[in-house]
């Protein structure tokens, strides 16, 4: 299949990636979407609306710090992190959540779902939940349930239902199978807010979009310091949010360097990673195509991760592709290198980040020493790591 | 060319029964078994489930069945011999997989239609491959070569607008979802069920099978009256989960269950 094929059907195409392969009972409810954003995404009102919220709810704009210490200790290029983690609930997740609650109270829905992994979205969305007024219903893989204990509680403090997934490994990918279920069944008075720029169209485009102001403001406070443009900029990548985020502020600047950092997981064999990009072949899972890690009879096999954020054995379509042209280069860092780099940044930085973003800095600081002094790589810290500091602690013993 | 389905319909009167199983639950070897029984039960059409690990459009009861079925070691070159040897057994039942899309697009369209049409399947329904998406087009046009049909499923929720629209891609028969969700037992269906699946008759010019939580006799026959044929899914298959352990009783359940069924309907 060419891609020019696929650009004849539809916008949801990120060249072959993308699309919309959701079950047909959803169709409806995803052509109303369709529809709803594309009259709100300009409409001066919604924009406003969601500005308002971003300043006075989220904490926007989110602080540009430079990372003295860690340059220091790295010796090579000037290290910033844009300090996602500050964000109401701790992570990048509230930005798309808000996003999307006020779509839902705009169509009318009086209930929301979500899945969750690592437990920030899920948060998220009991968060809006609670403030805008929606019953919410969370899943989450029993496993992650175990591990993601603290995050499990909060929702339930919002008022949330959480939802445990016992089939299969019973983490992400089991989560978002559940979560599409009981949108089928409830589709015409819920909204399902989906977590990252996964899912059949229009849900990627909608959720870069309200991730995209990491990277907007990144490159405006940026600029605003230094006069220039950083020269490369790393975000982890699970699904892909905090990144496709982060990149879409320069995505434009072809000088700037953009790089992907994915699960290397135990090892490179089947079962052991989350490296999709690198390890993934091209197929279909929860309604898009894009890059899937999955066995000789296109089954999907289940990803692992030390972090529950990134065992996802797929990724957001539009990374799919944007590897395929070349234009973001994507990694992958092991369990262990990220666990190191964790305890690096609480112990020099003073920042106990999530572990989705340990990888990234783990990449990052290799890539430091490479482009050398007078560089400058930005960082997405997608999220604060106290919701890992127990599995941490479980896995590394006294530290 | 016409279809084993499109004559089916056209010599069988009355409404069609179409059961379904998930092959390889418990083993593929007992899924031959389970189709003899559901055959000879009075199934017209029999639909095969390819197990897939991430069944988004599937209820429990089936997302169990895989389960098991995953517990022996899986190859679709099973598949495809289970299939064969259904076939073999049952020259006259024309055969559907219902299967997710990942699994064709990882062998190949080519290949896969190839590979089916040899075993023996004469009709396609995939659940998470809307009409309009460029590989339904593409399976679509290279299916016909095979004399194999492309089911599209209806759901209450698909515009009037839609479904015209999917007129050009479809053949064989339109699988009408009766309910929203997922597959299951349900006690309740879309109270204008008979008014929309005689529009999308008219509409659409194909038989007209509705399935999606019909369990019970009482419900074949009512649905049977005004739908030309009537699907059945996660029913039979618990009756496996319940009893497949013992191939005989099982089968013996099955076939029984089938002929309520079966002779429930008009």
């Amino acid at each position: 299949m060419n891609r020019t094929l696929y650009k004849q059907f539809d916008e949801g195409y990120f060249g072959e990636f993308g699309g919309r392969y959701a079950p047909e009972v959803l169709t409806e409810a995803l052509e109303e979407l369709e529809r709803v954003y594309a009259k709100l995404k300009d409409n001066r009102k919604f924009k406003k609306q969601v500005d308002y919220y971003f300043k006075n709810y989220v904490n926007r704009p989110s602080l540009l710090m430079y990372a003295e210490n860690l340059t220091r200790h790295w010796g090579g290029a000037r290290v910033w992190l844009k300090r996602e983690d500050l964000n109401h609930t701790g992570a990048h997740k509230i930005n798309n959540t808000i996003g999307q609650a006020l779509m839902a109270r705009y169509m009318g829905k009086k209930r929301i779902i979500a899945e969750t992994g690592a437990g920030q979205h899920g948060l998220a969305t009991a968060t809006v939940g609670a403030m805008f007024g929606f019953e919410t219903v969370v899943y989450m893989g029993d496993v992650d349930l175990k591990r993601q204990e603290l995050n499990a509680v909060k929702m339930k403090m919002m008022g949330a239902t959480v939802r445990g997934v016992s089939a299969g490994e019973a983490t992400l990918k089991e989560a978002t199978s559940e979560a599409m279920r009981d949108w089928a069944l409830n589709v015409k008075t819920t909204h399902y807010i989906v977590g990252s720029a996964i899912g059949p169209h229009p849900f990627p485009t909608i959720v870069r979009d309200f991730q995209s102001i990491i990277g907007k403001e990144s490159r405006k406070q940026f600029k605003k310091s230094e006069g220039k443009l950083p020269d490369a900029v790393v975000a982890c990548v699970g699904g892909g949010s905090n990144a496709i985020g982060m990149f879409y502020g320069f995505i434009g600047d072809k000088k700037v360097k953009l790089y992907g950092v994915e699960a290397g997981g135990r090892d490179k064999t089947p079962g052991n990673h989350s490296a999709t990009i690198s390890l993934g072949k091209p197929g279909f899972l929860h309604g898009t195509k894009t890059l899937i890690i999955q066995d000789e009879n296109g089954q999907i096999v289940p990803a692992h991760s030390v972090s529950a954020g990134l065992d996802y054995p797929g990724v957001g379509p539009e990374h799919a592709h944007l590897a395929s042209t070349g234009r973001v280069s994507y990694a992958n860092v092991d369990d262990d290198d990220a666990l190191s780099s964790f305890l690096e940044v609480c112990k020099i930085e003073g920042i106990i980040p999530a572990l989705e973003t340990a990888h990234a800095f783990s990449f990052a600081k290799k890539l430091a020493k490479d482009l050398g002094k007078k560089k400058d790589i930005l960082i997405c810290l997608s999220g604060r790591g106290d919701k890992d500091a127990a599995e941490v602690y479980r896995l590394l013993g006294d530290i | 060319m016409e279809s084993e389905i499109t004559k089916k319909f056209k010599s069988t009167e009355g409404s069609l029964f179409i059961p379904y199983i998930s092959l390889g639950d418990p083993n593929y070897e007992d899924s031959k078994r389970w189709a003899d029984a559901i055959i000879k039960g009075g199934g017209d059409i029999l639909e095969l489930g390819i197990p897939f690990s991430d069944p988004v459009a599937d209820g429990p009861v089936i997302q169990r069945a895989f389960s098991r079925a995953f517990m022996n070691p899986f190859s679709l070159e099973k598949i495809f011999a289970t299939t064969r040897s259904i076939k073999d057994a049952n020259p006259s039942t024309p055969l559907v997989y219902l299967t997710y899309f990942n699994p064709i697009y990882h062998m190949g369209i080519e290949k896969f239609l190839s590979a089916a049409n040899k075993a023996g399947v004469s009709g396609f329904i995939i659940p998470d491959l809307p009409f309009d998406s460029p590989e339904s087009h593409e399976l679509f046009s290279k299916a016909s070569k095979y004399a194999i049909d492309l089911i599209h499923l209806v759901t209450p929720a698909t515009e009037k607008s839609r479904i015209h629209k999917m007129k050009k891609n479809s053949s064989g028969f339109i699988y009408y979802v009766t309910s929203f969700g997922v597959t299951g037992e349900r006690k309740d269906f879309s109270l204008d069920l008979e008014e929309r699946i005689q529009y999308v008759r008219k509409d659409m010019g194909l038989p007209i099978a509705a399935g999606f939580g019909i369990s019970t006799p009482d419900q074949a026959a009512k649905i049977s009256k005004f739908s030309d044929g009537v699907i059945i899914g996660s029913s039979i298959q618990k009756i496996i989960e319940d009893h497949g352990s013992n191939l005989e009783i099982c089968a013996e359940k099955l076939e029984i269950y089938c002929k309520s069924i079966r002779s429930a309907m008009r």
